[in-house]
């Protein structure tokens, strides 16, 4: 497997058709694959003055997939779903969503087609959480029709689907990290847009509001047909719950696929930077990852692509 | 039915009806009646604290039964258009801080702290010291105070350059324009020294001898921008969540803070122009409102608006009838006590109560 490489592969790609041909479900009640392509990257970079972050990223994401994006802090998985988002502007290359260069597109526009959930939002002295929520459906009405109650059925389903409905009249202040990691998931899903990008959703939580919160991601992209791409940090997480997986590494493409093919020693090694072994989960039939302990010579290892 | 079960009921029932007591005088609407009756009540003590008439009289003016010309005079005159115009400044400058607090997303953020205020203090000196305008020519000083508030918010503008997302970092930076302008306003005052009572009532905030000149020049102003300030409501809302989650919610953040700030700068430079920079008003009536209505601005703008007028109206009232009190323990005919250095004074004590509060937050 030369997932390492798929870089430059998929770098080449730009005008071909399928970039990758459609990969069997990792797990049995994922649905169909091979969709409409509704997001495109094409050499997509981008950088602050003195650090660039992402080097001529290009992928691309099919309908109904639940991909998640792995690597380092710092490797470009946030800075590329703002990207995707259009949240950022890139410095080269473009973004396709649906088929339309998000940069064309206002933010309002943007923000009907494509969700995104932030890694962390300041707290809003007062708000209640429908009051919260019911701000997602900005894009949807605009700043006049903000001002009129009604059409708050998406509100009440949004709320209903992450299951906070009984507080939906408590402060989110007065919430535990897991309830408002929840609720502003639902204020994403309020927004009624058929892409979710979640940028690493379970951060804070502990181990049960994680599972809860990616097991209601697993459950709504299968019920809405949502395609769903998040960041995680835990690389057991991502093998469980997504059909895809995308591994970052200083601004490139360093393996994608599915998870059987994806998770490796060498991915561990290479993309993470960690001596680790892998094994399969017995009932489920996952790849799981054992780290063991950092690799000193990181650096080292990367510049000699040096694999034991 | 056990009698423990009727004992166990009955508190169950009582506590039940008392929340649906309380759930009914939180509703806004409820809330909003409550401030309303709190304004008639300020009001008729603007009208009343007065001096040079007695209640009674002016009861007798106000229903049309006063023989007296020179208390019909003050009444109608002086105290009406007085009244209406602290009102009408304190909504103003109500509204203008909650904008501004909301858009920069900053507690501590208020038209005295952002150069705004000062800005509009200074344009009003600078066209009185040049001869261009004075009280007695309301038009010319509306002018230039609404030109200084929004040099001062485009200095601030400029200075914060890319840290505009900051809230910590406008703020070091509005004390600081608004400390520069303070001072330029001392040196037109030592280059061209006016009166001394226009340029004092300029500098704290009076709302002496306003006349229905100034109400006719302040209400359509408060009332254009005042729903500008509520269409608002829903963009101020999700800058309050914060930049990030707007404008992954589909707000255009630059656009709507741009827009909030202009707005929240014409209503205080109407404000400044009318009644003077009135110290700590749009700084602590928007914690208030907030406190009060929540954190759904639909409700809280005009909440706000309220709560300023209540604000200052009784503030003015208070500095009446302290005015006539102090003037008759002193015996002194003449000594009035500006509002703004009554709101000043009581402001800077609420003030440190939130800071203080915000800091056990912590």
């Amino acid at each position: 497997m030369e997932n390492a490489d798929m870089s430059d592969g998929a770098a080449g790609g730009v005008g071909a058709s399928p970039v990758r041909p459609p990969r069997l479900p990792a797990d049995p009640g994922a649905g169909e694959r091979g969709g409409p392509e509704v997001v495109r990257a094409e050499g997509l970079s981008f950088g602050y003055p003195g650090r660039t972050v992402l080097r001529g990223v290009d992928l691309a994401f099919r309908a109904g997939e639940l991909v998640a994006l792995i690597g380092l802090n710092g490797c470009g998985k946030s800075t590329f779903l703002k990207l995707a988002a259009g949240l950022l502007t890139p410095s080269a290359g473009r973004v396709l969503l649906e088929g339309d260069d998000v940069a064309r597109l206002s933010r309002r526009t943007a923000a009907r087609r494509v969700a995104l959930l932030h890694q962390a939002a300041p707290a809003v002295p007062g708000l209640t959480v429908r009051q919260l929520v019911r701000q997602g459906r900005y894009a949807a009405r605009g700043p006049l029709g903000m001002l009129r109650e009604g059409d708050d059925d998406v509100t009440s389903r949004a709320l209903a689907d992450v299951g906070v409905t009984g507080w939906a009249d408590r402060p989110v202040d007065a919430l535990s990290g897991g309830e408002r990691q929840r609720v502003r998931l639902a204020m994403a899903l309020a927004q009624d847009a058929r892409l979710l990008f979640l940028d690493e959703p379970t951060t804070y939580l502990d181990l049960r509001h994680q599972l809860e919160v990616l097991q209601t991601v697993v459950r709504l992209r299968a019920e809405r047909r949502l395609t769903v791409v998040m960041v995680l940090h835990d690389l057991n997480h991502a093998a469980r719950f997504a059909d895809r997986i995308v591994a970052l590494r200083d601004g490139r493409v360093a393996a994608d696929g599915s998870p059987a093919e994806v998770v490796t020693r060498r991915l561990l090694a290479e993309v993470l930077g960690v001596e680790g072994r892998v094994g399969i989960d017995g009932e489920g039939g996952w790849p799981v990852c054992y780290p063991d302990h950092p690799l000193d010579s990181f650096q080292l290892l990367r510049n000699e692509n040096h694999i034991h | 039915m056990t009698p423990s079960d009727t004992l166990t009921e009955r508190p169950a029932r009582a506590r039940h009806r008392a929340r649906r007591a309380l759930r009914v005088l939180r509703a806004p609407g409820v809330r909003m009646g409550v401030l309303a009756l709190l304004l008639a009540v300020v009001a008729c003590a603007g009208l009343l604290a007065g001096r040079g008439v007695t209640p009674g009289g002016v009861r007798a003016v106000l229903l049309g039964a006063a023989d007296d010309p020179t208390a019909e005079h003050i009444v109608l005159q002086l105290r009406l258009p007085r009244l209406l115009v602290a009102l009408v400044a304190g909504a103003c400058l109500g509204v203008a801080g909650l904008v501004l607090q909301s858009a920069l997303r900053n507690p501590l953020a208020g038209p005295e702290v952002t150069g705004v205020t000062p800005g509009a203090v200074l344009g009003a000196v600078t066209a009185t010291g040049l001869g261009l305008a004075g009280w007695d020519s309301p038009t010319a000083v509306v002018v230039a105070a609404c030109l200084g508030g929004f040099a001062g918010a485009g200095l601030l503008w400029l200075l914060t350059g890319r840290d505009r997302g900051d809230p910590e970092r406008t703020a070091v930076y509005g004390v600081l324009v608004s400390a520069v302008l303070a001072g330029l306003t001392a040196v037109v005052l030592l280059v061209a020294p006016g009166e001394l009572g226009s340029v004092v009532q300029w500098l704290i905030g009076s709302t002496e001898g306003r006349v229905w000149q100034h109400w006719n020049l302040l209400w359509p102003w408060a009332l254009l921008w005042g729903a500008a300030a509520w269409l608002l409501a829903g963009p101020l809302t999700l800058l309050r969540c914060g930049d990030e989650q707007a404008s992954a919610a589909g707000l255009a953040t630059g656009r709507g803070r741009g827009a909030a700030l202009v707005c929240a700068v014409a209503l205080t430079a109407g404000a400044v122009s009318a009644v003077g920079a009135l110290g700590f008003v749009g700084l602590l009536v928007p914690h208030l409102a907030l406190a009060v209505f929540g954190a759904d601005l639909r409700v809280t703008v005009p909440g706000a608006a309220l709560l300023g007028a209540v604000v200052v109206g009784g503030a003015d009232a208070a500095a009446q009838l302290l005015s006539r009190l102090l003037s008759s323990a002193l015996d002194a005919d003449r000594l009035t006590l500006p509002v703004g250095a009554l709101t000043t004074c009581v402001g800077a004590g609420l003030l440190l109560a939130v800071a203080r509060r915000r800091a056990d937050e912590r």
